[in-house]
Order: structure tokens, then C-alpha cells, then sequence
């Protein structure tokens, strides 16, 4: 190959390498323009479980996380004045009414940022069978990355993080959980995330 | 030691000569929380740091760096427990490893092949431009004289 045949080539390489990389960063600023530019990634699915521990809202008894060991639990955290929270209130109580039978699931409610009344209040109104435990400094939230209500995370029997939702559980997500991830977790047969 | 001997020794360390102390350790703990909680993102308002934020979460954020000092915690560590929990997002700055070094180094790399084909074309066309000698240019035509005498008059008119 000529040395003039060479210096073309290499300037074509050049050219090449400009094109991909000028097509890489618009396809990373194409990605950027859909979903919720807010929305933090999540680092905790397939890591164990955060302990929670704190009083009950309605009788302000201690609740450990411990005593639902080698169970799939369902934890949501709420506050009475989380709008979103109430969107999904009636799929929370069609999920418990689905699988609150099956002694290997428990929900667990975590009451975040709010006042014992008005807590109490929403649980009146609303009504939730399920226990609900007090976040009183935010550290279960902090411990599972939370950044606002409702956030949901499914745990399986292994005390391992499988699933998170940020935001309501509505529409699709719903029926990930109710139709899906919940009823193979019951049954044992999805493949354990090391 | 006799008892009022005992006694004056724990009014002393009892007295209100202790207090200053606990104020420069309060004063020293506030400032360690105000270095740690300024390297962090709040998670709410995601444009500022938790030092800055009025959030509920970034207080009780500030609350957690401070049971974690008074525990012991070195700053690495309330940092590792941060990220261990949000991911890199919880950072006012990346970290410098694996694929984030694009974001440090890249306008750099950017910056430096622009301009060394920027100087690599400039010395491209100064050269080609060079090359061209007055001799090589092609002698002026008839008509083309002719055209420059007419419009020329036209200038000093």
C-alpha cells in the first residue's frame, strides 16, 4: 500500500470513529429525552434487607422485621398526605385480600414523614389489615433509598430486596405484582438472586 | 481520697468550666456533618446538597451523619453507607472509576482531538495555499481587462 493510499485509510478511520461516536452520544441523549428525569436508580434489588423495627401505628406495640423471616414480604411506605398513596390503596387491599391468606406472605406498611393522628386517621378511613410500623426518623426510608412515597419493595423468603416500585401501583405495575412476581415467589419457584 | 476532697473533684467536673468544651466538640461535630452532608445529593430536591436542602429527608439525612459520627463512623464509611443505599446518584460528584472517568476526562479528550484537527486542517489549507505560486495563475484575457478598465471608470465616476 502506497504511503498516499495509507493517509486516505487512516483518515477514513478517523471519519469512522467521529460517525460512531457522535451516533453513541445522541442515542444516549435520545434515551435522556423519555422517562422520569427525577427518578434515582435503584442499587438495592438482590442485596438483603434492611432491618426494620419501630412502634405499630395503631397500637404502638414493637414491630421487627425479624419475626417475618422466610416469608415474602410486601413493604410500602406511606403517609396520609401522599396523594399517589391513595391511587393505589385499593390494589394494596386487593393484593393483601389475594395473598393475605397465605401464611408464607406478610405486608408491611411504613408510615413516613407523618403524624401519628393523621396516620391513624388514614388507616381509619382507608382501612389497612395490615400492620403498619412508624418510621419516627426516617432511617428504615434512608436505609432502603427512599426519596418519597409510595415506594414499594417485594422481599423473598430470603430476606432478599427483588423487587422496588417508585410511585403508585397502578396499571401494569400492579399487575406485575399481583399476577406475577407475587404468586412465583409463593409458589418458590423464582430463581434465587444471589 | 477523703470524701470532701471527692466531693469538690466532681463539683469541679461537674462546673460550667466543662461547658466550653462541649461546645467546641458540638462546633467541631457540626462542621464534620456540614463536610459530609455537602458531598451528598439530596434525593428530593435533587439540584442541592443535603447541607442546603430544607427537605424533611435531607434533615433527617443530616440527623443520620450525626448519630453515625457520635458512633464512631469515619466519613469514608457514612459516605459508603449513603451510596450503598442510593447508588452514585447520592454523590454531588462522581466518582472517579470505570465508566464515570468518561465524565471527568471527556470534555478534556473532546476539547483535545477538536483541536488537533483543527490544527491539522489550518496547516491542511495553509499549505494547499502555499503551493499555488502567482506564476502558475492564468494570464489575464482581452476581455477581462477590458471589464476591469470599465468598471474601474465606473468607481472613479
Amino acid at each position: 500500500m502506497s504511503t498516499e493510499a495509507q493517509e486516505r485509510f487512516r483518515l477514513r478511520g478517523w471519519h469512522l470513529a467521529l460517525v460512531l461516536a457522535l451516533a453513541a452520544l445522541f442515542s444516549l441523549f435520545y434515551k435522556g429525552l423519555w422517562g422520569d428525569p427525577s427518578a434515582i436508580p435503584t442499587v438495592l434489588i438482590g442485596t438483603p434487607a434492611p432491618a426494620i423495627a419501630g412502634p405499630d401505628v395503631a397500637s404502638s406495640q414493637p414491630i421487627s422485621s425479624s419475626q417475618f423471616r422466610g416469608k415474602v414480604v410486601l413493604v410500602n411506605f406511606w403517609a396520609s398526605w401522599c396523594q399517589e398513596c391513595r391511587l393505589e390503596h385499593e390494589n394494596l387491599l386487593a393484593i393483601h385480600d389475594r395473598f393475605g391468606g397465605d401464611a408464607g406472605f406478610v405486608m408491611l406498611g411504613v408510615n413516613y414523614q407523618d403524624r401519628l393522628d393523621d396516620a391513624r386517621g388514614y388507616i381509619e378511613v382507608y382501612g389497612a389489615p395490615w400492620l403498619n410500623v412508624r418510621d419516627l426518623k426516617g432511617s428504615i426510608a434512608i436505609d432502603y433509598g427512599v426519596y418519597g412515597v409510595p415506594e414499594t419493595f417485594v422481599i423473598d423468603q430470603q430476606g432478599v430486596i427483588r423487587h422496588k416500585q417508585i410511585g403508585p401501583i397502578i396499571g401494569p405495575t400492579y399487575s406485575y405484582l399481583n399476577d406475577r412476581l407475587l404468586p412465583t415467589l409463593l409458589q418458590g419457584s423464582a430463581p434465587t438472586v444471589s | 481520697m477523703k470524701l470532701p476532697a471527692l466531693v469538690a473533684l466532681l463539683l469541679l467536673l461537674g462546673s460550667p468550666a466543662a461547658a466550653p468544651t462541649r461546645q467546641v466538640d458540638e462546633a467541631a461535630l457540626d462542621g464534620q456533618i456540614r463536610e459530609i452532608a455537602k458531598t451528598l445529593r439530596c434525593a428530593v430536591c435533587q439540584t442541592e446538597n443535603i447541607w442546603e436542602s430544607q427537605s424533611g429527608l435531607a434533615a433527617q439525612m443530616r440527623e443520620v451523619i450525626r448519630e453515625r459520627l457520635q458512633r464512631g463512623d469515619s466519613p469514608e464509611q457514612i459516605k459508603a453507607y449513603f451510596l450503598s443505599r442510593y447508588g452514585d446518584y447520592i454523590l454531588m460528584e462522581p466518582r472517579k472509576h470505570g465508566l464515570n472517568w468518561l465524565i471527568w476526562a471527556g470534555p478534556f479528550v473532546l476539547l483535545l482531538i477538536g483541536g488537533l484537527l483543527l490544527v491539522r486542517t489550518l496547516s491542511r489549507w495553509s499549505a494547499r495555499t502555499a503551493a499555488a505560486p502567482n506564476e502558475a495563475l492564468p494570464p489575464l484575457t482581452e476581455s477581462s481587462r477590458a471589464r476591469l478598465d470599465r468598471e474601474l471608470r465606473l468607481l472613479d465616476k
